[in-house]
């Protein structure tokens, strides 16, 4: 065992540190994606019910974009990955 | 279900005529010659920093483009006749939409509601935009029902 320090020191955080953020993944409008594919989309790769994906999916198409994830950076940019993979047009925003 | 795709058990198959087949012969083609037009498959989820892009990039390497080769030797199979789970749907599906959008960036389509402002019927590349969008869609529907 050892004694307590007298004074306790703020540890140094890295406030650049990447995994100690949040990160939102956002989907953006385009004019070629079928609206019933990005629901479709939405639904298979995050698991969102019909009315929920829906409902992200005409958020899109009307006010450009919706948030339609978020987590730290790797998930974050893993579910960009397969967003891009399915042709849809996403990008991360810091929270 | 009469549409383009037919479904028994967990398989499915593209039941489209010889001529649509053919038609779809070419999509991988198109995308081979026109390529990432405007770059609008060039997706980076960092457009605005260029650090955190490259050490993306750095992260995925060829993934993406290894998983659109997957995608399209699937694709080939489902041409083939050759009947499918859904992922072998899915990944035909993908390049479908690939093919849209590579065919959008070579016909100038940048806005919403071009569908009302063209004559679909003026330009062969758009009657196919709009057809494989039609195809498109009844895959969406029939791997819906799966979902």
């Amino acid at each position: 065992m050892t004694i307590a320090p007298d004074r306790v020191d703020q540890p140094d955080v890295d406030e650049d540190h990447e995994t100690a953020r949040s990160w939102q993944v956002v989907v953006w409008n385009d004019p070629v994606n079928l609206m019933s594919y990005v629901v479709w989309v939405l639904r298979k790769l995050f698991g969102h019910s019909k009315e929920k994906a829906t409902r992200l999916m005409l958020q899109v198409h009307h006010e450009g974009r919706a948030i339609v994830s978020s987590g730290p950076l790797e998930k974050a940019e893993l579910d960009c990955h397969r967003l891009h993979h399915h042709g849809l047009w996403a990008t991360l925003e810091q929270t | 279900m009469s549409g383009p795709f037919a479904v028994s058990g967990d398989q499915i198959t593209l039941a489209v005529g010889d001529d649509e087949r053919n038609v779809l012969r070419n999509v991988p083609a198109l995308l081979e010659i026109g390529g990432d037009a405007e770059g609008r498959l060039a997706f980076t989820p960092h457009p605005n920093d260029e650090d955190a892009a490259a050490k993306y990039r750095d992260l995925i390497g060829d993934d993406l483009a290894q998983m659109r080769r997957v995608d399209r030797a699937a694709f080939e199979r489902v041409l083939d006749g050759e009947s499918g789970p859904p992922e072998t749907i899915e990944a035909f599906m993908r390049v479908i939409g690939e093919a849209r959008i590579v065919l959008a960036g070579r016909l100038g389509i940048e806005d919403d509601g071009w569908e009302s402002e063209m004559d679909m019927r003026s330009d062969p590349e758009l009657a196919l935009l709009g057809w494989l969008g039609y195809l498109q869609d009844a895959a969406v529907e029939t791997l819906s029902e799966l979902l």
